[in-house]
């Protein structure tokens, strides 16, 4: 609007006309563009409700303590300082982040190779053999947790398989130090097949041109992965392992089913400590400070998810 | 290096070694499934017996009937009806912010667009389990503990919904919405009559990918639902596992059954469920 107002001015009177249906035209088009509002008030209203003042009241509630019964009290940072210093709590975040770490690199991995091996020209039936690995996404995670649980007992598939093929006895739910591998396990195979379809996604975006240059330029199949291949995909990576993170970061299922936590406290991630904390020993209070610490965490994750996308795209 | 043997001959060891890695990943990723099927089929005492066998020495398919009608304390076909309701309207919800909001943010340039924008994308990071404590606090004091309410509302917001559907009516041609304005058609005719109808895969990609997620949900049921005749089926499963002497089989047949619904959609709508996750995880 301002240019054609300058302009006017600047041409005198003659163009008042012309103006004044240009300033109403303008105008009527932003009446338009205000029908916006409406179409985005009942997401806005409800995201606030239920998304963003549950965050805000989730700080606020980490200063006091409450059994949601009796009286709100005021404590302060006493929820905070007893946060610092509870061992179940620091205990509980490591293992989370073991678990999150440890699933994100080998589903990511896991799942660029087998999108690499499907962009193969060799292999034929491609969508059944995907459909094989997509499978898990697609059932119910208790579910999976039941048939697992089974799996892992000491007469179960899994056990015998080990001691006949290695002739160990793994005790895979009752020893501390297999139990998160075993949880690793089940949930890097239930969500791999998604990431692969992501990272299938991300080939198909790639123009066959670059690899044809490429092979005439010489290039084998390490040459074309590491100079074509990663470098094209690097937002598809950081946007996968991102997100895988923070799907990850608040998994309860298959802890919930399968160990409960166990065997001590082994297994026992965040999202099944705040459930515990706040639903069955009734500390809202404690397990909102434990939310914060959960939010914060994600929030770390969230930003560096940013710098990875702006440096980035900077170079691209 | 390169040439030593007959090239086409090399390809062949080549692609005899993919397939063969092929079958074993496979085997590994279905074995479960199966495993789960075939167990529930067996008979009690025969799930963890030695030695293994794959397939039931008695095929046992009262378990079957037995989870629906042998336990008191348990009610699966009100949970089974409980988590289609509660999939039905969140799935539907859940579409209907997506859709308007999408659409609002990609086809209207009116102030702030962008920062609400931001910020409701920012919900993203939020895990659903960071909230769990302080959302129950509210949906207590909005009364609506332990009903459908209660379930369906926090389970029907997704910010990929509406990232997903906002990149989506950025593909739509705004000449196509501006000659419906110059004939005279109102903006909410011009989406319910015009838009809508072509974001048709969009949506359909949509409403399975969010199915996925509300059909399978286990934590927001475990703390908002206190009386057994509202519990979800997962809720149900993880509560019936919990539970002392439940037979295995039985715990194992409900859990397919739990597998099924998707498994069926998956069937008839497997390009759509591509999509979805391609959608939502990859354009950026």
């Amino acid at each position: 609007m301002s240019p054609v107002e300058n302009k006017s001015k600047q041409t005198g009177d003659i163009f008042i006309l012309k103006d004044f249906k240009m300033r109403k035209a303008s105008y009527s088009v932003t009446r338009i563009q205000r029908h916006g509002y409406v179409f985005i008030l009942p997401t806005l209203i409800f995201f606030s409700v239920f998304l963003i003042y549950p965050i805000i009241s989730a700080m606020k509630l980490s200063f006091f303590e409450w059994n949601l019964l009796g009286p709100k009290i005021f404590v302060g940072l006493k929820n905070y300082k007893k946060l610092i210093a509870d061992t179940r709590v620091l205990n509980s975040y490591w293992r989370t982040l073991h678990f999150t770490v440890v699933s994100v690199i080998a589903i990511n991995i896991l799942a660029f190779t087998f999108a690499i091996m499907f962009s193969s020209t060799l292999v034929a039936f491609k969508n059944i053999w995907q459909s094989f690995i997509f499978l898990p996404v697609i059932l119910s995670m208790v579910a999976v947790g039941v048939v697992w649980e089974y799996m892992y007992q000491t007469t179960g598939l899994i056990t015998i398989i080990g001691r006949k093929l290695f002739g160990v006895t793994i005790r895979w739910l009752t020893d501390t130090h297999v139990a998160p591998y075993a949880m690793i396990i089940v949930y890097v195979w239930k969500t791999t097949g998604y990431y692969m379809v992501i990272y299938i996604a991300g080939l198909l975006d790639i123009p066959q041109s670059l690899y044809e240059a490429a092979k005439i330029d010489g290039a084998g199949f390490w040459g074309q992965l590491f100079y074509i291949t990663i470098p094209s995909l690097v937002n598809t990576i950081s946007l996968a392992v991102i997100s895988c993170m923070i799907f990850t970061f608040g998994q309860f299922p298959i802890q919930y089913v399968i160990t409960k936590g166990g065997p001590s406290r082994s297994t026992e991630i965040l999202a099944l400590l705040i459930f515990k904390q706040a639903f069955e020993f009734n500390k809202y209070g404690y397990g909102a400070v434990i939310s914060v610490l959960f939010f914060l965490t994600l929030f770390f994750f969230a930003v560096i998810q940013l710098k990875i996308f702006n440096s980035s795209s900077r170079q691209g | 290096m390169k040439y030593i043997g007959n090239p086409k001959k090399v390809k062949n060891i080549e692609s005899g070694l993919l397939y063969t890695v092929l079958i074993i990943i496979s085997f590994v990723f279905i074995f479960p499934f199966l495993w789960m099927i075939f167990s529930s089929l067996k008979l009690n005492k025969d799930v963890l017996a030695l030695p293994i066998h794959f397939f039931p020495r008695v095929w046992n398919w009262k378990s079957y009937y037995n989870v629906f009608f042998k336990f008191p304390d348990f009610n699966f076909p009100r949970y089974i009806l409980n988590s289609f309701i509660v999939t039905f309207f969140a799935v539907l919800l859940c579409l209907f912010f997506s859709a308007t909001s999408g659409y609002g943010f990609a086809k209207y340039k009116f102030r702030g667009n962008n920062v609400l924008f931001t910020i409701i994308l920012s919900t993203i990071m939020i895990s659903f389990s960071v909230i769990i404590v302080p959302l129950f606090i509210l949906i207590r004091k909005l009364g609506m503990q332990n009903s459908y309410a209660g379930l369906i509302i926090p389970e029907s917001l997704t910010a990929f919904g509406v990232f997903m559907m906002r990149q989506f009516f950025y593909s739509i041609p705004d000449d196509v919405i501006e000659s419906a304005r110059i004939d005279g058609a109102n903006e909410y005719l011009i989406f319910s009559f015009i838009s809508l109808p072509m974001a048709k895969t969009a949506l359909l990609a949509l409403l399975i990918f969010h199915a996925q997620w509300v059909w399978n949900l286990l934590i927001w049921p475990l703390i908002v639902i206190s009386t057994p005749e509202m519990r979800t089926l997962p809720q149900g499963i993880a509560l019936f596992k919990g539970g002392y002497n439940t037979p295995y089989p039985e715990q194992l047949a409900v859990s397919v059954i739990a597998c099924l619904p998707l498994l069926i959609l998956y069937m008839f709508l497997s390009k759509y469920f591509v999509q979805g996750i391609a959608m939502t995880g990859l354009k950026g």
